[in-house]
């Protein structure tokens, strides 16, 4: 009884500001601010006009970060999409080195990445026993392995015309293109998930699927379209990865699903569904490209990098737990 | 009747379908290509699959209870690693005192990885994803920067995988004894009984007394002691330690699981799925280049589509059952 009563007298409703300051994104701005400083403080070399010089490579993970907040919100998980990156990137080499027109290029890549994300869906809505995380870990082995198959034995293709992907590495002034379509599509993935009806019922159904799905709505409908997008957005993101790096190998997009998850769970969107929004998920995502760009300039290695990034994952998910257990012994006590 | 009871059978003893895919994949594998079905070649195949088959043995108990662990080959490279500067920098000289120290090391992070799941309800994928990065980096930082411990570094360790016990090799009488230990143990003990239990119903668990949180503590940690020996075992069969061995390993080592017939919901799945499962996986990988037209380059592509058809075929299987036993209560 005493704890019934105490979580009452917490849920009064506190003023805006406060409850903006202890929400996890209030939490994160502070995190991102406290980022900065230490790069700016840990590198000569950090400030604006180089975090924008240097982002672009890091942003094209950005892109996934969005469809997977979905798919994490609806209580899944897609472990395919790095494997995506990979074919998209492979066949839209192959595709420029014909000297098809640029955005012949550009369609081949997303075209690919729909399909891909499609089997996916299509597998998960008509076997819905399976979890995603097994199928889309088939998908992943074989999405990759066309890759290769396709690269032949020596796993790896550059590209003859650049002009097109130079054209989208471009940038206004100093602010690159991918910049704005990065925070063009996550206004409108965000508006989606939190405003729309078709947000509201992918929070729905992560809740809780079978009252969703006895409400009327249509589950693997949603689940079909989400793995899709999921799918044109890998697409998208390995065209963009094409525009920094003019080839693909077998190791393109290794550990960007991860990376992706981590983004979203970091920023507040939780693994088991019906939690979290994107707002979260972009400051999550920019910190960990400032972390990346800042200790990058001083040649830390990728993995050191890594290895900070995981704790700060772990740490995000745990600590919130350990407190609120902490909280309910001494309640209780 | 006699057409249900038939496919019941086949539903319910998912081994048997394993074994006999094992035994079909065999008999064509040695039609097309004589030279696999030899003591020598079987041999090679099972010491080169040693690491992901012990590994499966520790992946069936967290899958059991429901878990997944996807930080066991980062926990294998910071083992291995670790074991491998010690040897080259000649801090230790003993072979069992190498794979007492992987072994340790397996355990600790094994413990690491069951506390925060276990204890701060962390979900495991997210948790194992985290401790991924943590644990290569931790092996690369090991390794000075990315160096190697290479054959001639590793002195008489890599004699391990050479000298045979009885005519057997010793890397496969570990995993003999491994599979034994474990056969029993998932069986007969109290202890793996209660896994079973936790894994089929966590609630119900928790209120006939077993402490589920220690359960899950239990099988990560078991994870990390196989991953552990799996470290110690790899650069003994390779007679090479370097950070990056492995790389997404993992996934084979779930893969020979769900073929295996482990559930991911936990509560389904036994130790000779899990062998069969590698077996049949190791068998692919063995017999993929002996076949013409097919070459090294499409085995990951078959892999998955044999995960896949597997799964799929699984669903389907269960649906016929599903409505059969419907019928059956209508008549």
């Amino acid at each position: 009884m005493a704890g019934k009563s105490g979580r009452s007298i917490n849920n009064v409703p506190e003023s805006s500001i406060k409850r903006m300051i202890f929400s996890w994104e209030g939490i994160l701005i502070l995190i991102f601010i406290a980022v900065n400083i230490f790069c700016a403080m840990f590198s000569e070399f950090y400030n604006v006009s180089s975090l924008l010089r240097q982002m672009p490579v890091y942003l094209a993970e950005v892109f996934l970060m969005l469809p997977m907040a979905y798919i994490l919100v609806l209580g899944e998980i897609d472990i395919s999409v790095g494997s995506i990156v990979c074919l998209s990137a492979t066949v839209c080499c192959i595709v420029c080195n014909m000297n098809a027109p640029f955005i012949v290029v550009v369609l081949t890549g997303l075209l690919v990445g729909t399909a891909c994300g499609a089997v996916n869906g299509f597998i998960l809505t008509k076997f819905t026993e399976l979890p995603p995380m097994i199928v889309t870990l088939a998908t992943q082995i074989i999405f990759r392995g066309i890759a290769e198959i396709t690269l032949g034995s020596g796993g790896s293709i550059t590209m003859s015309n650049l002009d097109g992907f130079n054209a989208i590495g471009g940038k206004v002034g100093q602010v690159p293109y991918i910049l704005f379509l990065v925070v063009i599509l996550a206004v409108v993935f965000a508006i989606i998930l939190g405003k729309s009806t078709f947000g509201r019922r992918v929070y729905a159904i992560g809740t809780n699927r079978l009252t969703a799905y006895y409400s009327g709505v249509h589950v693997q409908k949603i689940r079909m379209i989400i793995y899709t997008v999921m799918g044109t957005v890998s697409g998208l993101c390995a065209i963009f990865l094409l525009s920094s790096s003019f080839g693909a190998n077998t190791t393109t997009g290794n550990g960007f699903e991860m990376d992706a998850i981590a983004m979203a769970v970091f920023g507040g969107i939780s693994s088991t569904g019906g939690k979290g929004n994107i707002a979260g998920g972009v400051i999550a995502a920019f910190i960990i490209v400032c972390l990346r760009v800042g200790l990058g300039q001083q040649n830390v290695h990728a993995q050191v990098i890594l290895l900070i990034i995981g704790v700060l994952l772990i740490a995000a998910v745990a600590l919130p737990n350990i407190i609120g257990q902490v909280r309910r012994a001494v309640k209780t006590k | 009747m006699e057409k249900k009871s038939f496919i019941k059978k086949l539903t319910g003893s998912r081994e048997a379908l394993l074994a006999a895919v094992l035994l079909v994949l065999f008999i064509v594998v040695t039609i097309i290509n004589p030279s696999f079905l030899t003591v020598k070649s079987l041999m090679d195949m099972l010491k080169n699959n040693a690491v992901t088959m012990v590994m499966a043995l520790g992946m069936l108990c967290v899958m059991l209870v429901g878990g997944i662990d996807i930080s066991i080959m980062s926990t294998l490279a910071l083992s291995g690693m670790s074991i491998g500067m010690l040897l080259k920098n000649d801090v230790i000289a003993s072979t069992p005192l190498a794979f007492l120290i992987a072994i340790a090391i397996g355990i600790c992070c094994g413990l690491a990885v069951g506390l925060v799941i276990s204890r701060a309800d962390v979900p495991p994928i997210i948790a194992t994803m985290g401790f991924m990065y943590v644990f290569r980096a931790m092996g690369y930082l090991v390794s000075n920067g990315g160096q190697w411990a290479g054959a001639a570094a590793l002195g008489d360790f890599k004699k391990f995988a050479t000298t045979k016990f009885l005519g057997i090799n010793c890397v496969i009488w570990v995993v003999i004894l491994c599979y034994a230990f474990f056969f029993w143990f998932m069986k007969w003990t109290r202890t793996g009984r209660m896994i079973y239990a936790v894994g089929s119903n966590p609630s119900a668990a928790q209120v006939s007394g077993i402490n589920v949180k220690n359960i899950k503590l239990l099988v990560y940690v078991i994870m990390g002691l196989l991953s552990g020996l799996g470290g110690a075992l790899q650069v003994s069969v390779y007679a090479s330690a370097m950070p990056d061995m492995q790389y997404g390993g993992e996934m084979d080592v779930i893969a020979a699981c769900v073929i295996g017939g482990v559930s991911m919901s936990g509560g389904r799945g036994s130790v000779l799925g899990a062998l069969l499962g590698s077996l049949i996986l190791a068998t692919i990988a063995k017999a993929l280049p002996l076949i013409p037209f097919f070459d090294q380059l499409w085995l990951n592509t078959i892999k998955g589509v044999i995960i896949l058809v597997v799964v799929v075929m699984n669903v389907v299987l269960q649906r016929i059952a599903d409505k059969n036993a419907l019928k059956g209560r209508e008549m």
